[in-house]
């Protein structure tokens, strides 16, 4: 009798583990086109829970999904062993022009010099005007290591949280963007 | 006879582009788009001819010519609009095709043909003379409206399938299609601007893309966005190519967009 009751609920909850990690008939037919592209291009299409959100939300997050996405990604970021956020400004100028390190270029303006950057974000000349008080200058590391703990599904991708740049790299950054020295704010008044 | 000639005018035509490119370089921060007209201007001069109408008149000799295990032509080929009736085939492309059961774009259709009527092996077929033969088809539909409307339960699946794919974000850049081609469309990355797909995206394909000197179907086109933004991109002629290409050209049926001169000519 005993044993009967087990085996059903054992069965019920079988059932409802199988119902439950179902995809839709519709997932089911994206993956299977993804997976015809071939198997390089199925394991680079993989996502993360959040990147599949806000594909879910096409980069539009609904309100009440907003205060626990920001709080996972904050909790992606991590800080140098040395706790300092602002490196060396002339490394920092390196990385943020290679294409393959920050490519920031692609998106911002920064060296008033550096001829053809985009505009797909803002324009960052003269960005150390901001000072480097504590709250600006981790406001900044923030923003550049994951992009998305202070804008869900924002176009400027998460280069730390991809180990595209380290810690360190992106504190040199920072410098490269908020050191008065830098060619970042040779425009503004010392 | 013939395909040598067209040799030595790629050759000059090659010289041509060099010497352009040697000429412009002095210049800085150009309009990308007086470039291209800059650029195809000097073709035109210096070799009377355009490296498109090159691979297009390649294109037409492929499809005439009896080739393959059955040694015939492709001139029963359908794209839609009856076999060999090519005047305006791309401009209605991709759709369903009852003969292989599937949505098809013009490169796939032209893989599928050289297979059923020609008898080729899949694995036996160039990529080049594929692209050639994309070039000629495209250019009886130079400056033509672009007609893509999905019909059929096939189309219409094929549709909502490019759709769910130009949302989907993924790879270390973070990045979709839609999110450079829609949310930011109009801005620019370093000095290209960006279209979205009712703005035209698309419409210029296949083109002759000056800065590669090489070219480029939408499926060569679609690629290079997906290696830009670190994702490995998919075989060619499979599903993922066929669905975006339905999206991006059904949205700008919508914007009520043409098609540019065919092959295009590009940077
Ligand atoms: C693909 C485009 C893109 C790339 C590449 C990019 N960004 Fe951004 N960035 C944006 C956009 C869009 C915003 C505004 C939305 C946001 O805050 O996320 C932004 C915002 C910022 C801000 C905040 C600006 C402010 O006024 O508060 C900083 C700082 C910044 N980016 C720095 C960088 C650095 C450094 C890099 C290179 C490591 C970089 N970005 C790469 C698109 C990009
Ligand atoms: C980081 C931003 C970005 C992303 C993401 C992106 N593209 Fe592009 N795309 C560009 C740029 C820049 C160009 C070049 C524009 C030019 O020079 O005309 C371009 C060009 C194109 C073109 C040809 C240009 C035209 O006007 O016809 C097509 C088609 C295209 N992209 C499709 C896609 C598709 C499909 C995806 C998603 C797989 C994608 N792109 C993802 C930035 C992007």
């Amino acid at each position: 009798m005993k044993g009967k009751r087990l085996l059903f609920w054992f069965v019920v909850a079988v059932l409802l583990g199988v119902a439950l990690s179902q995809q839709s008939p519709f997932q089911q037919r994206v993956n299977q086109a993804i997976q015809s592209g071939g198997p390089e291009f199925q394991r680079s299409m993989q996502q993360d829970p959040d990147q599949a959100l806000c594909s879910q939300y096409r980069d539009r997050l609904p309100a009440e999904l907003v205060p626990a996405f920001l709080e996972r990604q904050r909790k992606l970021i991590k800080y140098p062993a040395d706790g300092k956020l602002m490196g060396d400004w002339k490394k920092g100028e390196e990385l943020f022009t290679n294409p393959r390190k920050g490519n920031c270029y692609a998106c911002h303006t920064g060296d008033p010099r550096e001829a053809g950057a985009g505009n797909m974000g803002p324009g960052l000349v003269g960005y150390g005007a901001r000072g480097t008080s504590e709250a600006v200058v981790k406001y900044t590391y923030d923003k550049i290591y994951n992009a998305w703990a202070s804008m869900p599904c924002s176009l400027m991708y998460r280069a730390g949280y991809h180990g595209i740049l380290s810690p360190e790299d992106t504190a040199h950054i920072v410098a490269f963007l908020l050191d008065p020295a830098s060619p970042v704010n040779a425009n503004l008044k010392r | 006879m013939r395909r040598n000639r067209l040799y030595r005018v790629l050759g000059l035509a090659l010289l041509g582009f060099a010497l352009g490119v040697a000429l412009t370089q002095s210049q800085q921060e150009l309009d990308p788009y007086k470039e291209a007209e800059r650029q195809r201007e000097l073709f035109r001069q210096t070799a009377g001819i355009l490296p498109g109408e090159l691979y297009a008149a390649q294109g037409e000799e492929l499809f005439y010519a009896k080739r393959g295990p059955r040694q015939v032509s492709l001139e029963a080929c359908d794209f839609g609009l009856g076999p060999g009736k090519l005047e305006g085939a791309l401009t209605q492309l991709p759709r369903y095709f009852a003969d292989t059961r599937r949505v098809e774009d013009l490169e796939t259709r032209i893989v599928s043909c050289m297979v059923r009527l020609q008898g080729f092996r899949l694995e036996d077929i160039k990529r080049d003379e594929v692209k050639a033969l994309v070039a000629y088809v495209a250019s009886k539909s130079s400056e033509m409206p672009i007609n893509v409307v999905p019909r059929t339960s096939q189309e219409v699946a094929m549709y909502n399938l490019g759709r769910e794919l130009w949302y989907h974000r993924a790879g270390d850049r973070d990045m979709n299609c839609a999110i450079c081609h829609e949310s930011y469309a109009g801005r620019k990355v370093r000095l290209s601007p960006v279209r979205s797909p009712r703005q035209g995206l698309s419409n210029e394909w296949p083109a002759y893309r000056f800065e590669a000197d090489k070219l480029y179907t939408l499926q060569d086109r679609i690629a290079f966005c997906y290696e830009s933004i670190g994702i490995r991109p998919p075989v060619y002629y499979s599903e993922p190519y066929i669905a975006l290409s339905m999206y991006m050209l059904a949205e700008a049926t919508k914007g009520k967009n043409r098609f540019t001169e065919m092959p295009g000519f590009t940077r």
